[in-house]
């Protein structure tokens, strides 16, 4: 990356020790990165320093007064000393402080036992309150998924960082008022987004659950580091499990935590940890009956729902057996790579995670970013909350949520991805130096008509030319529409030579949990043959880890393995609780396939996808004080063959009339969220007044509709949020099938009324 | 006498003093002559005379010194651990208990398990709390622990049952609320000291 500084190495004292650092970092950083020990209230790793506790104030020599040291940049050889009995006695009085007319309510509070106050008042022995001020009545407010409560708030302001700099969500909000200040959710009526970022940054007990306020106590539970398995980001949590009751023995998740300090979780990962297959049993019979439809499947289908090691198998099973392998999730994922690597001549994508959060310029294109994945959106927040990064966001839909974030909306026509690809193209390659097929192809263009069929202005696509001036560091993120388009490959070229000559570094958003990983073990085929076998998929014989197939599989939270990551990590994760079935491995031992467990399939996975020849138990698994990420390994890069070709677009494709797109909003990715609900809800068909109009049904009315050979019958709500002709259609609440969607994303809406739900 | 009395334990150095009894015979002869002599001295009337007296004061003036029991039962000194009590408030009846979880916590036989939840009346409340009685060593870490004078120890010492592991519920440790009156403070580990009035200083209030 060009636009961070080179790295400067400096020297600085502290306390007698010699620490090296980099330019450019605090000096809190160099302290903890060399294991000394500074106390701090409000210091977050991963925002910028707060500075309202001042609590991590150091002495630098020559330096009148005491520095706080969260802010501070280290200066090469500078002398700092972080304890003598006069920054004791500060930070000694800034604890006292917090303590006034804290409620003395340790003993029930949730936070108590991990509680940084609880902590700091024993490290300074405040023991007594020598302060007064008159207290005032502050009730506790409801938030629905969180309760807030003003009297245990110490004002950190971490949440409210959180919620601006890496949610974006601007939700929570401090209403001034010296002793009076509160914090406040400004978004409380039109929902924010639920992530509970701001409850998992809270040093103190003033932002809890509400389901889980009370239920258990912060040492009671054993913590289960995993991975989350709701959407490709792979997000680094722990299930902290606990047995339900006295009268159940039986182990309970009871809530999610993770690295706070360095990485964040979205409502899914942290809410939605309930969707274990808990009442499996090892039905012999049943496991029978599964050998002997696997004895006579033809084609495998399965969702990307999966670990690596499970994808080999199953790849092992397809080169024993000679079946079809089908990934309706993974499939497009995969010829897309595929088609990309062609151009770009390397098995990796560029950017990460990290890069985009640096990035001064994002152009996200075929993805309903959102929902697809959270933690994307939140990089593309921090790099619009720290770098004013400018944000520019293609798709059909326009999305209300992510207004404050992006700074150019561009409306392109349904199903014209493939000339808006080569319209960026030819955009953002423009003046650079090209190989001769590439050039000659961009000449040929014919800019107007892609310009006039796909509804992308010259004008639009000049602004974004000329917001990139004179800046460095792009991002181009591309997501699952493109993915599922007839014309992917082509449209995976154009994206390829974007990154290969244009600057950008691409990220090529996974659309399911584990479809990257999916993608580089299987040989996907498409299309399911005479007799299927589906494992988190509908089939003939359903090997179902939600509990409802012919034999019981364990869910994602009972299995130990790897996932790929949006991050072309492959990280680890840990089983949270038990199971009492039958696994996949133990299934396919019928056929001489597997191992004694699982995860000694680890080190097996396909050293040319990239992946290392390292034991699952040798991964690690963990962040280091400064908040690198030690979690499993990144994928290596291998150069593949290039064949740089590409195709002019032909027509492109045109949707008239009233559409629906399959998304699933709002924290549901998939039946696996949907199970974890605690009161089942029914997804519902939301379009604009304007969609209403057009296809004329009526608020609350039922609609009956079919997509990819499933039958949908859903409730039409108007959501005034959204304009056009487009309805957003979630699938996550229809069990196994929403795993076996293969077409394009939106579609045209064929339907048939069949009542009105208020008659 | 003083403390270096008992701390010399060297045997021998010390001043002890004979007792004043006749030799004891050594040939067969001589044992024979004593064992005649004291038995026909009547000595053995002496010892039980003392029986006797106390016989007959029982059977004919009810001056008994047995305890029958288990029909009666001595006093338990006020710090006796035995079986826990759960107290409740004296102004409202709730009880104290507020489900904090250090009982459980600390208890080294891992004896106590307690559920709580989030009350309609906003305060964390126990759904359920058992002590195992079969795994309990009345240690009395639990009350200890107690910040609330909640969880004490009482006099009721008979633990047998039929059943290993005899199971007791909050309900049955709780004072009866009739009984809330009755309700007297535990003395022993984690109340609170005599002097406790005079310890406590108080939050300055100069507004």
């Amino acid at each position: 990356m060009s636009v961070r500084e080179p790295n400067k190495t400096i020297t600085v004292t502290i306390d007698g020790q010699v620490c090296r650092g980099e330019w450019g970092q605090t000096i809190l950083q160099v302290a903890r990165a060399n294991d000394i020990y500074i106390p701090t209230m409000c210091y977050l790793s991963k925002v910028e320093p707060i500075a309202s506790c001042r609590m991590c104030v150091v002495e630098v020599e020559n330096v009148e007064g005491m520095i706080l040291s969260c802010q501070e940049k280290a200066v090469d050889g500078a002398v700092i000393t972080t304890h003598s009995d006069d920054l004791y006695r500060e930070r000694q009085n800034i604890t006292k402080l917090y303590d006034v007319n804290h409620p003395l309510e340790c003993g029930v509070c949730d936070k108590s036992g991990e509680c940084d106050l609880q902590g700091k008042t024993v490290e300074f022995g405040v023991d007594e309150q020598t302060f007064t001020a008159r207290d005032q009545h502050r009730p506790v407010q409801d938030w629905g998924f969180i309760s807030y409560d003003p009297a245990l708030c110490i004002l950190c302001e971490k949440c409210v960082h959180v919620c601006n700099e890496v949610v974006g969500d601007e939700a929570l909000q401090i209403s001034v008022g010296g002793y009076k200040s509160t914090i406040i959710n400004a978004k409380l009526d039109q929902q924010c987004a639920e992530c509970g970022e701001c409850m998992a940054v809270c040093p103190v007990g003033a932002l809890v659950s509400t389901d889980f306020k009370y239920s258990a106590n912060a040492w009671e539970m054993n913590r289960i580091p995993a991975s989350c398995a709701h959407c490709s980001s792979g997000c680094q949590l722990y299930y902290e499990v606990k047995h339900e009751s006295i009268d159940t023995a039986q182990e309970k998740i009871y809530r999610v935590t993770n690295e706070s300090e360095f990485s964040s979780l979205c409502g899914a990962g942290r809410f939605a940890f309930d969707y274990a297959n808990q009442e499996a049993t090892q039905d012999a019979a049943a496991f029978d009956r599964a050998v002997a439809a696997l004895k006579q499947a033809d084609t495998l289908r399965f969702s990307a729902t999966i670990t690596n090691e499970e994808a080999l198998l199953l790849e092992q099973f397809r080169t024993a057996h000679d079946v079809k392998l089908v990934c309706d999730d993974a499939h497009g994922y995969q010829r897309f790579l595929r088609a990309y690597r062609e151009v770009s001549g390397t098995t990796l994508y560029r950017a990460s995670l990290d890069d985009v959060a640096h990035s001064r310029a994002i152009v996200v294109l075929g993805t309903r970013i959102y929902d697809d994945n959270p933690m994307v959106k939140y990089h593309m927040a921090m790099a619009s909350k720290r770098h004013q990064a400018r944000i520019a966001y293609f798709h059909p839909m326009e999305d209300a949520r992510m207004q404050n974030l992006v700074t150019q909306f561009v409306k392109y026509e349904v199903g014209s991805e493939e000339g808006v690809a080569a319209l960026l193209a030819a955009t953002l390659l423009h003046g650079k130096a090209l190989p001769e097929a590439l050039q000659s192809t961009l000449d040929e263009l014919d800019i107007g008509n892609l310009s006039a069929e796909s509804n992308v202005g010259e004008e639009e696509l000049e602004a974004l030319a000329l917001s990139l001036w004179k800046k460095q560091g792009f991002t181009l993120i591309v997501g699952a529409d493109l993915y599922t388009h007839p014309e992917s490959e082509s449209i995976a070229r154009w994206i390829a030579a974007i990154e290969k000559y244009g600057d950008f570094n691409v990220l090529i958003v996974p659309p399911a949990t584990n479809a990257r990983g999916v993608a580089e073990i299987c040989t996907l085929s498409e299309g399911a043959e005479r007799y299927t076998v589906g494992y988190n998929a509908p089939g003939d014989f359903v090997l179902s880890a939600l509990g409802e197939g012919d034999l019981d599989m364990p869910a994602l939270n009972q299995q130990e393995g790897t996932l790929v990551t949006v991050d072309q990590r492959v990280v680890p994760t840990h089983p949270a609780l038990p199971y009492g079935g039958y696994t996949l491995n133990e299934l396919l031992h019928a056929f001489g396939i597997g191992s004694r467990y699982t995860i000694d399939q680890t080190p097996n996975l396909p050293a040319e996808a990239g992946f290392k020849a390292v034991a699952f138990d040798d991964l690690p698994d963990y962040f280091d004080a400064i908040g690198t990420e030690y979690r499993g390994y990144l994928l290596e890069a291998h150069a593949c063959p290039a064949n740089e070709t590409y195709t002019e677009p032909d027509d492109l494709p045109t949707y008239d009339g009233v559409l629906i797109y399959r998304c699933n909003e709002g924290n549901a990715f998939s039946p696996f969220t949907a199970r974890s609900m605690r009161e089942p809800e029914k997804g519902c068909l939301k379009g604009s007044a304007q969609f209403a109009a057009a296809a004329k049904i009526a608020e609350g009315q039922t609609i009956r509709f079919e997509q990819d050979g499933v039958s949908y019958e859903r409730v039409f709500h108007i959501d005034t949020t959204l304009k056009g002709t487009v309805a957003i259609h979630p699938t996550w609440d229809r069990g196994l099938s929403a795993f076996a969607l293969s077409s394009y994303r939106f579609a045209h809406l064929k339907f048939e009324t069949t009542g009105n739900d208020d008659e | 006498m003083s403390l270096e009395h008992f701390k010399n334990r060297n045997v021998g150095t010390q001043n002890y003093r004979m007792l004043d009894l006749d030799p004891t015979p050594v040939t067969g002869w001589g044992q024979f002559k004593q064992v005649v002599r004291r038995s026909l001295s009547l000595e053995l009337l002496v010892g039980l005379k003392v029986t006797l007296r106390e016989m007959l004061k029982a059977l004919l003036f009810g001056k008994m010194h047995t305890t029958k029991y288990p029909f009666e039962k001595l006093p338990i000194g006020p710090r006796y651990r035995a079986i826990h009590e759960m107290k409740r408030l004296l102004e409202s009846g709730h009880y104290r208990c507020i489900g904090c979880g250090l009982c459980e916590k600390i208890c080294p036989a891992d004896a106590i398990r307690m559920d709580t939840h989030y009350g309609e009346n906003q305060r964390k409340e126990v759904s359920e709390y058992t002590i195992n009685f079969g795994r309990c060593i009345f240690c009395g870490y639990c009350a200890e622990v107690c910040p609330e004078l909640a969880i004490v120890h009482g006099g009721r010492y008979e633990t047998a049952s039929e059943q290993r592991a005899s199971f007791s519920l909050f309900e049955d440790m709780l004072t009866p609320i009739d009984q809330l009156k009755s309700q007297r403070e535990f003395p022993g580990y984690g109340s609170v000291s005599v002097n406790a009035d005079t310890n406590i200083k108080k939050t300055p209030l100069a507004y």
